[in-house]
C-alpha cells in the first residue's frame, strides 16, 4: 500500500497544487482498498500457488502432511499425451463452445427486442423469462444434468427406463426439417446447426437470462427520439432494426459475447470442467487437474482475446463525452 | 366528395353555454371499418401479434414445464411411476417424499444454516461491491485501470482452476505470515498466539473473508454492474454535496447509497440466490458432515429406498423434490423482488 500512497501524493507535485484532486485520489484508494487488499493477500498468492503447484507432484507422507517434488513440465505432458481423454474432451468442449455462443447471443438479443416492445402481459413474460437467472444455477443445474423426469413426462412412448434418451421428446424431428432445407438448397451444416439449436432450446433459454437482462438495459438506453425521427423518415421496422438498434446495441453484443464465453466455460455443465473436476477427485490426480485447468484457461483466454479483437473492430460507439 | 363536404357548413345540433354539438356528414361505418381492419398495415400487425404471442408462450412453457413436471412428480407414489396411464396428474396422491426429506435429511437444519450463510455473505458482498465499484467509477487515481483489470481477472479465472490452492489457503490460514511469526515459535520471545495457522475449513469464515474482499462467487460481475451504474449518476450531485461541506464518505453514504437502492436490491438478489444454490464453495470448504447445508440434503431417504421396476424414475423424482424444496424460498423471494430486479437492471444502463 505504501508505494501507491506515495504515487498518489507525488503525482500532483509536477502540476499545480490541486488539493481536491489529491484528496479525491486518496479517497478513491480507500474505496477500492478492500478489494486491493484481498486481491494482493488472498487472490494473487492463490493464483501463483496454483501455477506453481502445476509444476510439482504431491507426495503424501505417512505421518500426515505431504511433500512437494518438482517435476517440471511432466504434469502438462501427462495431461496432453498420457491421459487418453483430456485432449478429446478439450476439443469437443471447444467445439461446443463455438456452437453455443452465437446461439445464446442471437437468441437473447432476439428475446430482448421482443420483450422491449409494448404489449399485453409484458411484465408477466419478463418475470417468467428471468426465472432461469435465479433458479437454474449451481445445485439445480447439477440435479437437472441427471434428470430423466422431464423426458418421461414429455415422451409419448410409454415408460423410459432411464437408460436411453427418448427419441420422442425431441422437439423437432430433424428428418423433416432436413428435408425441407434440402429442398431449399441450403448447406447441410446450417441445417444441423438450426435443428440442434431448436432441440437445445431449453439449455439455451436457461443460459441466456443474464444476457437478456444486459441487452434489455442496453435497448432501454437508446433514445426514443432516434426511433421517432426514423419513422418520420419512413423507415420500416426491419430497416430501423439494422440501421439503428443493431449499431446502438453492438457494444452490448461484445459484452455479452465475452460474458457468455466466460459463463459457459466456467459453468458446471461444461464437459471440460466436469472432466477436470473428475480428475481432481481422483486420489493422485490433484496436480494434473491444475495443469489441465491452466491449459484450458489459456486457450479460453486466447479465444476471448480473438473474439474481443474481431468484434471491437465492428462495434459502434456513440460519442457522448 | 371531399370538396362538397368542405363547402357544407356543419349543422349545429345543440348549443349550450360552453358546449357545442355539431353533426358532420361522416364516412359510413363500413368504409371506416374497412379502412381500419382491411389495410395491409393492420393485417401485418395482427400476424406479428399472434406470432409474438405464440413464441413467447411457447418459450415460457419451455421454461416452466420442468417445474410443473417436478412438482407433479413430487406428489406421486411409487406405483404411479410404473403406471403407463399416469403422466402429469398423480393417481395416488402422497406427501411421503416431502415428509421423508424433512424428517430424515435434516431439511430445516440445512435451511437455517444456508440462510445464515447466504444472508451474511450476500449483505457483505452487496456493500463491499458497492464501495469498490464507487471507487472505480467516480475517482480518478493512478492505477484505477489496473484495479479494474484485476476485477476482470477475478471474473475470468474460473474458481475450479483454483480449488486446490483455495482449499490450502483456508486450511492453513495465515495473513502474510503474521500468524506463523507470532505463534510458530521461530522467535521464542515473539510467541504470542497459541497457534501457527488457523484451520478455517468447516466454518463460515472462508466465504465471509472472500466476500469482504469482493472475491466471492461472481463478485466481479457485481462490481462491473455497479460501476456502470455509478458512472451514470451525474457528477453534479456529488459536487453540490461537496460545496455544501459534506465529505467524500458522507456523500457516499447519505447521497449515493440511497440513490442506488434498486440496483443494490438487484445485486443482493443475485448474490443471495447464487450463494443459496452454490455447491462449489460449500462442498470445497465443508469437508465434514457436521454442518448440514443445502447440497447435503440431495440424497435418497432411507425409508424410501426400494428395488422395483420404476426405481430410476422414482429416485429421479426424489432428487427433483429435493431441488424443489431447495429453491422454494428463492421462488417466494423472486415473486416479491422481481420488480426490483428488472428495474435495477434497466436503470443501470450498462452500455459498454
Amino acid at each position: 500500500m505504501t508505494n501507491t500512497k506515495t504515487a498518489a501524493k507525488s503525482a500532483p507535485k509536477n502540476k499545480r497544487p490541486a488539493s481536491l484532486d489529491r484528496k479525491k485520489a486518496r479517497a478513491g484508494w480507500v474505496f477500492v482498498l478492500p478489494f486491493v487488499l484481498g486481491f494482493l493477500i488472498i487472490y494473487l498468492p492463490i493464483i501463483i500457488e496454483s501455477i506453481r503447484l502445476s509444476f510439482y507432484r504431491i507426495k503424501p507422507i505417512t505421518g500426515g502432511g505431504f511433500e512437494l517434488l518438482p517435476v517440471g513440465l511432466q504434469n502438462y505432458q501427462e495431461a496432453l499425451f498420457v491421459d487418453p481423454d483430456f485432449v478429446k474432451t478439450l476439443v469437443s468442449g471447444l467445439k461446443q463452445l463455438c456452437f453455443d455462443i452465437p446461439a445464446i447471443v442471437i437468441f437473447s438479443l432476439f428475446m430482448a427486442v421482443l420483450l422491449n416492445q409494448k404489449m399485453f402481459g409484458r411484465a408477466a413474460f419478463r418475470a417468467i423469462f428471468f426465472v432461469p437467472v435465479i433458479l437454474s444455477t449451481g445445485l439445480i443445474e447439477s440435479i437437472d444434468a441427471q434428470n430423466i423426469m422431464s423426458e418421461y413426462m414429455e415422451g409419448s412412448e410409454g415408460i423410459n427406463d432411464g437408460s436411453g434418451e427418448s427419441v420422442a421428446s425431441e422437439l423437432v424431428s430433424a428428418m423433416d426439417v432436413e428435408r425441407l432445407f434440402a429442398n431449399m438448397k441450403v448447406g447441410s451444416e446450417l441445417v444441423t446447426y438450426v435443428t440442434t439449436m431448436i432441440n437445445n432450446i431449453y439449455n439455451i433459454v436457461n443460459r441466456s437470462g443474464v444476457q437478456m437482462l444486459i441487452f434489455l438495459s442496453g435497448l432501454q438506453s437508446i433514445s426514443p427520439a432516434i426511433y421517432e425521427s426514423c419513422s418520420i423518415d419512413g423507415a420500416t421496422a426491419w430497416e430501423t432494426f439494422w440501421k439503428i438498434t443493431f449499431p446502438m446495441i453492438s457494444p452490448m453484443i461484445l459484452v455479452n459475447g465475452i460474458y457468455t464465453i466466460i459463463d459457459s466455460f466456467t459453468s458446471e455443465s461444461n464437459q471440460v470442467m466436469t472432466f477436470i473436476s473428475g480428475v481432481y477427485e481422483q486420489a493422485d490426480g490433484n496436480v494434473i487437474s491444475s495443469a489441465m485447468s491452466w491449459m484450458y484457461f489459456i486457450i479460453v483466454m486466447l479465444i476471448i482475446a480473438a473474439v474481443a479483437g474481431v468484434m471491437s473492430a465492428y462495434v459502434f460507439y456513440q460519442r457522448r463525452d | 366528395m371531399d370538396a362538397q363536404n368542405m363547402q357544407k357548413a356543419p349543422a349545429v345540433m345543440k348549443e349550450s353555454k360552453n358546449k357545442i354539438k355539431v353533426d358532420f356528414e361522416r364516412t359510413p361505418l363500413k368504409e371506416r371499418l374497412m379502412a381500419k381492419f382491411g389495410s395491409l398495415f393492420f393485417v401485418q400487425k395482427v400476424v406479428w401479434f399472434i406470432f409474438r404471442l405464440v413464441l413467447l408462450v411457447g418459450i415460457s412453457y419451455v421454461i416452466l414445464f420442468p417445474f410443473f413436471s417436478k412438482i407433479s412428480g413430487s406428489f406421486m407414489a411409487p406405483e404411479d411411476f410404473v403406471d403407463v396411464t399416469v403422466r402429469l396428474i398423480p393417481k395416488h396422491f402422497t406427501l411421503d417424499i416431502y415428509k421423508a426429506i424433512i424428517n430424515e435429511l435434516g431439511y430445516w437444519e440445512a435451511f437455517v444454516n444456508t440462510l445464515v450463510l447466504s444472508v451474511s455473505t450476500a449483505l457483505i458482498q452487496t456493500f463491499v461491491c458497492c464501495v469498490v465499484a464507487y471507487g472505480l467509477a467516480k475517482f480518478k487515481f493512478k492505477g484505477n485501470n489496473l484495479v479494474f483489470l484485476a476485477v476482470v481477472l477475478t471474473m475470468v479465472v474460473p474458481h475450479q482452476t483454483l480449488q486446490l490452492s483455495l482449499f490450502m489457503q483456508f486450511r492453513y490460514f495465515d495473513i502474510l505470515g503474521i500468524f506463523s511469526l507470532l505463534g510458530g515459535g521461530v522467535i521464542e520471545s515473539l510467541k504470542i498466539l497459541p497457534f501457527a495457522e488457523l484451520n478455517l475449513t468447516n466454518t463460515y469464515w472462508p466465504m465471509i473473508i472472500l466476500s469482504m474482499c469482493g472475491l466471492g462467487f461472481k463478485n466481479g460481475l457485481y462490481i462491473f454492474m455497479l460501476r456502470q451504474f455509478f458512472r451514470g449518476v451525474p457528477d453534479e450531485l456529488e459536487e453540490s454535496a461537496y460545496i455544501d461541506g459534506s465529505g467524500v464518505f458522507r456523500t457516499f453514504i447519505q447521497i449515493i447509497l440511497p440513490l442506488s437502492v434498486p440496483m443494490m436490491i438487484t445485486v443482493f438478489l443475485f448474490a443471495f440466490s447464487w450463494q443459496w444454490t452454490d455447491d462449489f464453495y460449500t462442498t470445497l470448504f465443508f469437508t465434514t458432515t457436521k454442518t448440514t447445508l443445502m447440497p447435503d440434503i440431495i440424497d435418497i431417504p432411507k425409508s424410501l429406498e426400494m428395488n422395483y421396476a420404476g426405481q430410476n424414475l422414482y429416485y429421479a423424482a426424489i432428487r427433483n423434490t429435493c431441488g424443489l424444496m431447495i429453491i422454494m424460498p428463492l421462488i417466494i423471494m423472486y415473486l416479491f423482488c422481481q420488480r426490483y430486479l428488472i428495474q435495477g437492471i434497466e436503470r443501470s444502463g450498462i452500455t459498454g
